[in-house]
């Protein structure tokens, strides 16, 4: 009886035991349960809220900063003068210019980049692009003409080898308001690229020199810029280019009316890695003919003058930098050579060449400290019935300089 | 005078052959099935130096990532497949 008793003491106090820990953990896995959820929950909203939409805005940039000190020698008619500056802020070079980017899905691009420059502020570029099909993409706006390829894709301080731009090959004005297409090829282990635009043109001043970007036309005819490139190797190391620029530059109505400007670039970009050096070469030449005209002259306003408004500027620069190498691969060696020669018997006619050699030190893959030392020859062939010329110019420059992508 | 007309017409003859080049070319624009397999890392480290250093992955966000490579596009003028495979990479090599 007593043994009967104990056996249904220990199952009840075991049923109740079961009954306890089932509902316990039963508790248990429910607050498990509602705190993962929760949390889950969280994440989702946290998840939705950060996911990006179709469109997107976004703020980059550069600037580019320093300090010149230059040393200039001029000789003219035997008299030699002398000039000395040291200046922060390195005038000809100093930009600080954001760039605005709207993305509207993956069809419509606005670029616009303001610029505080040369102390004033401009803007480098302000349009909108709309990619048409997979090789085709249509353009608007205040552009950079497809001229060469040095202002659109290796003037940025933090792109450039050097501190300084080739001389003569910025002098053409190269932004303009217009329309554009443009595209990449595949060609088999090929690739081409084209790049036309149709614009308001260049202007023709009162000296023979142009100017460009003006937004309303100075004639009824609209100038033509185009560029082809073919990158011939399949690991897209080389890059040539050929570029024309044709148009009326004359203002309508004026005596200069009729005349045209033919412009032509050739340019080519080599970049590969010999290891453990990458080897970075690159150049441009630009030809400017502009058509005959008379101009009035300086020194005596009732007479005209002519010249042959022909002008070539060219550069070639190399670059090395030992990437194989740990303790020197953040430095890149540059040198280039430059030549500028402006219409001989105009008012601005001169021959000019330059020597640069730098050494960069790559802060990160976008920002370089650099140093360059630069040498300048110009020898005037300006008229000198016409007050204009200038004897020979020599200077030398040291910049240091720094610049940086944002 | 001579010399200028030279100049004009071997520029002019080097345009008109790179655009019949082009214009050729433009009805049979498809890569070889080498370059069609190149994967976005190897895109990546090709086409980015040829203007400036190659891009770390961590400096955008994929976000970013999407307009900055539209941005290239235009300046670069990368074909579409060779835009979309190098942002997928930086995209995912964050």
């Amino acid at each position: 009886m007593k043994q009967n008793f104990s056996f249904k003491s220990y199952g009840l106090l075991i049923i109740l035991l079961m009954g306890i820990f089932a509902r316990s953990f039963a508790q248990t896995t429910a607050a498990v349960d509602s705190s993962v959820y929760d949390r889950l929950n969280y994440l989702e909203e946290q998840i939705n809220y950060h996911k990006s939409g179709d469109d997107h805005f976004m703020v980059v940039g550069l600037t580019t900063f320093g300090f010149a000190s230059n040393k200039t020698t001029n000789t003219l008619n035997g008299v030699t003068t002398k000039s000395r500056t040291n200046s922060f802020a390195d005038a000809n070079h100093y930009e600080f210019s954001p760039m605005f980017l709207w993305r509207h899905g993956k069809k419509f691009l606005m670029e616009f980049e303001p610029s505080f420059a040369n102390n004033g502020l401009g803007v480098n570029w302000a349009d909108i692009s709309y990619f048409a099909t997979p090789n085709l993409i249509i353009r608007a706006g205040y552009l950079v003409l497809p001229f060469g390829t040095y202002s659109k894709k290796q003037a940025a301080g933090w792109i450039n080898k050097l501190a300084t731009d080739p001389m003569g090959i910025t002098a053409l004005p190269t932004t303009d308001y217009g329309v554009e297409i443009e595209g990449g090829l595949p060609i088999g282990s090929m690739k081409m690229n084209y790049d036309f635009a149709l614009s308001n043109g260049l202007q023709l001043n009162a000296d023979g020199t142009l100017t460009g970007g003006n937004i309303v036309d100075n004639n009824n005819n609209k100038t033509f810029t185009g560029r082809l490139g073919i990158l011939p190797f399949s690991n897209s190391s080389l890059e040539l280019g050929v570029s024309g620029m044709f148009g009326k530059v004359g203002n309508y109505g004026s005596s200069f009316q009729d005349v045209k400007g033919n412009m032509y670039a050739f340019d080519l970009n080599y970049v590969k890695t010999f290891v453990p050096i990458l080897l970075n070469i690159k150049g441009q030449y630009n030809i400017v003919n502009i058509g005959d005209a008379n101009y009035v002259s300086p020194v005596d306003t009732t007479q005209t003058y002519t010249f042959k408004n022909h002008s070539t500027a060219g550069f070639i620069q190399c670059a090395i930098r030992p990437t194989g190498i740990q303790a020197l691969h953040d430095l890149e060696l540059a040198a280039r050579y430059t030549t500028y020669s402006t219409p001989s018997n105009s008012t601005f006619g001169s021959d000019q060449h330059s020597f640069s050699i730098g050494l960069n030190y790559w802060l990160s893959w976008r920002a370089v400290a650099r140093i360059t030392y630069e040498t300048y020859t110009g020898n005037s062939t300006a008229s000198q019935a016409l007050n204009a010329f200038t004897g020979t110019t020599n200077s030398n420059t040291l910049y240091l300089q720094f610049s940086i992508q944002l | 005078m001579k010399k200028y007309r030279s100049l004009h017409t071997v520029s002019l003859g080097l345009i008109i052959l790179f655009s019949i080049i082009t214009l050729s070319s433009m009805n049979s624009c498809v890569p070889s099935k080498a370059v069609a397999a190149k994967t976005g890392v190897q895109l990546w480290s090709e086409n980015c130096q040829r203007c400036h250093n190659t891009p770390s992955p961590a400096t955008f966000s994929p976000e970013i990532w999407e307009t900055v490579g539209m941005h290239m596009q235009t300046r670069a003028l990368l074909t579409e497949a060779e835009r979309d495979k190098i942002v997928e990479f930086l995209k995912s090599a964050r």
